[in-house]
């Protein structure tokens, strides 16, 4: 044994590699004197667009730096509950029913126009539940069509319940969010209402959408097959179809276009929010208010192919200027979704 | 329970299997059955009343046991003579047979659901030889249809019907019907008086497997004719994971699993009786 010690490491090496250790250790710590560290957590999709639009912008106006760790909205959620007390990221990018269960477990700090001036300047329905979090950008729903197949565009809503198409239609479940709207859309249709006042007839759009039975291929709750079978040809239209989804298979490759029918189309929410307890409030804040803004907005819209939550943000490249967005009552979603769920089964069955 | 073993002492071999069961299945599937008949804490029939007197209920009802009766049909007929087939042959060419059988039980059901997909679409395979053949006039809808699902289902089930069938043929002594011929049956009577009342244990349960199998499935419909076709076992599965009724999933699980019980007990006592017959 003796020996053995005699072979290890002396009392010098020991200072040596202690000394070491902590120039180790403080290293970070010296460099974060200089640069402040900004941890943002979003989904890994949108990762592209932080890093290249985003972080290098504000990097440079605020003198640090932005760290995004791209993983999913639960995931988030998941990390934000195990750091609670001593959390790393500052700033959530999720989708908004995570936000909802964030919101429930304490894990937000509210946003307000006085931390957050671009607030004041959002379309109407972009801030949630007080001030919780923000809509910073809204992908849209159109109709998703086969170039292929389909030499003339769709224009309309209406083109969904042609005779033509028997049988090659998707259209997704109102379990997935995106499905809800087209109970809108059948009542507005139904009526000859704007699709705004589609809303508020829940009833007629059930009438009007058992017309549109002979043309359903079928109705998806996972949105890879149903672009599988538009990609294919089976199916020569998806609506409602979310701008960025549709507009990553496309640029992906796949022989399919995306369109705003002229009645107009919906929004759907992405959200942000500051993390309670997060290092570097001010700066989270001030990520925020960037996101908010119109001239980051602008620059946001082309590649995610969304809309953008601030009133002064130009509609994205390709989408008509008077196009029509429509804002979904969430809270009337909420209150009826079930019930809208269960007659939907019973009234499209095969 | 003593009697029961002191007379077949042999029984105590299935003993762990059993006390396994019991643990992970007995226990919450008495879970599931009290849960379908409690309502707010106490003993109520309130689900199965709604579940029954509910129209769409039985349209559901209805959807699992026809498809379950077509894809139990169609497996028999394709079945059959595969057994046959694999009974009567040796050497080499029963090997391949057999692999046949059992080498696409290894692949996945979503992998086979999927390539379903393929074959069924307006341009695929199924369409294009009807069309050739004059059947047809023009591409036509297979995918997300009943059909589709029936003939996707059988692919993934028919194994279930052959084995047994065949466990039974290959004893059935071949001389059997070579004396009728002699006697001077023709051979359709020599199958429907001989060979067919020799298998109908196989048969049995063969029909009990892919039966209650099919009432069952629940990926092979999701995928192949989608969500406005709800069986016992999807809406059971929706109930849990999206409408969030617990009483509604439960209940559905339970009457589905009556319908299971009531195939594989009547198929044991039909098989019993066909046996005591052979």
């Amino acid at each position: 044994m003796a020996q053995q010690i005699k072979g290890g490491p002396g009392r010098r090496d020991v200072l040596k590699l202690g000394l070491g250790a902590a120039g180790v250790l403080m290293a970070p710590a010296v460099l974060r004197a200089q640069t402040a560290e900004l941890v943002v957590g979003g989904a890994a999709s949108h990762k592209p667009w932080v890093e290249s639009i985003v972080a290098p912008a504000f990097e440079k106006k605020y003198k640090c730096k932005v760290l995004f760790e791209g993983t999913k909205s639960l995931v988030n959620l998941e990390k934000m509950q195990k750091n609670k007390g001593a959390q790393y990221m500052s700033v959530v990018q999720m989708d908004d029913p995570v936000m909802i269960l964030a919101v429930k477990e304490g894990l937000l700090e509210p946003l307000t126009v006085a931390k957050v001036p671009n607030l004041a300047d959002l379309v109407a329905g972009a801030v949630h539940m007080d001030g919780m979090w923000a809509n910073y950008l809204q992908p849209w729903l159109g109709i998703a069509y086969n170039k292929t197949e389909m030499k003339t565009p769709p224009a309309s809503w209406a083109d969904l319940f042609e005779a033509k198409y028997k049988g090659r239609i998707v259209i997704p479940s109102p379990q997935n969010t995106e499905g809800l709207p087209l109970i809108f859309i059948a009542a507005a249709l139904a009526a000859g209402v704007p699709l705004e006042a589609g809303q508020k007839d829940a009833e007629a759009g059930f009438r009007k959408l058992a017309t549109l039975k002979p043309n359903l291929l079928t109705i998806y709750t996972q949105m890879p097959q149903a672009y599988n079978l538009l990609e294919q040809g089976e199916a020569l239209m998806i609506g409602p179809a979310m701008s960025s989804h549709a507009s990553e298979r496309k640029a992906a490759g796949a022989p399919i276009d995306l369109v705003a029918p002229k009645e107009g189309v919906f929004a759907m929410p992405s959200g942000i929010a500051v993390v309670k307890g997060g290092p570097q409030a001010d700066l989270a804040y001030a990520y925020v208010n960037e996101l908010l803004s119109a001239p980051l907005q602008a620059q946001l819209a082309g590649p995610t192919s969304s809309l953008g939550a601030n009133k002064a943000t130009p509609k994205p490249a390709g989408l008509p200027a008077d196009l029509k967005v429509i804002q979904i009552d969430w809270a009337n979603v909420a209150a009826e979704r079930s019930k809208w769920v269960s007659r939907w089964d019973r009234d499209m069955a095969l | 329970m003593t009697r029961l073993l002191r007379s077949y002492p042999v029984a105590l071999l299935a003993l762990p299997a059993i006390l396994y069961l019991a643990l992970i299945y007995g226990v919450p599937l008495a879970g599931l059955l009290a849960r379908s008949v409690m309502v707010g804490g106490t003993f109520s029939l309130a689900g199965f009343t709604a579940f029954f007197s509910d129209t769409f209920s039985w349209t559901v009802i209805g959807n699992t046991l026809r498809t379950a009766a077509g894809v139990t049909l169609l497996c028999l007929l394709l079945g059959y003579p595969t057994a046959l087939a694999l009974a009567r042959a040796t050497g080499a060419a029963q090997a391949l047979i057999l692999v046949a059988i059992i080498l696409p039980l290894s692949v996945g059901v979503v992998v086979k659901a999927f390539a379903w997909q393929i074959v069924l679409r307006r341009d695929g395979v199924i369409s294009q030889a009807l069309i050739f053949l004059g059947i047809w006039d023009g591409p036509q809808r297979l995918l997300f249809t009943e059909t589709g699902l029936i003939v996707g289902a059988a692919n993934v089930f028919v194994p279930f019907m052959i084995l047994p069938i065949y466990s039974v043929l290959k004893l059935v002594d071949p001389r059997l019907g070579e004396a009728a011929a002699t006697l001077g049956a023709s051979p359709l009577y020599r199958f429907f008086r001989v060979a067919l009342p020799l298998s109908l244990p196989g048969i049995v349960t063969g029909i009990a497997f892919v039966f209650s199998m099919a009432t069952s499935m629940y990926v092979i419909p999701s995928l192949l004719i989608g969500d406005r076709f709800q069986t016992l076992a999807t809406l059971t599965g929706r109930s849990f994971l999206f409408m969030r009724n617990e009483q509604l999933g439960s209940t559905t699980a339970v009457v589905l699993l009556v319908i299971s019980v009531g195939v594989v007990v009547a198929s044991a006592a039909l098989s019993r009786r066909f046996g005591g017959a052979s």
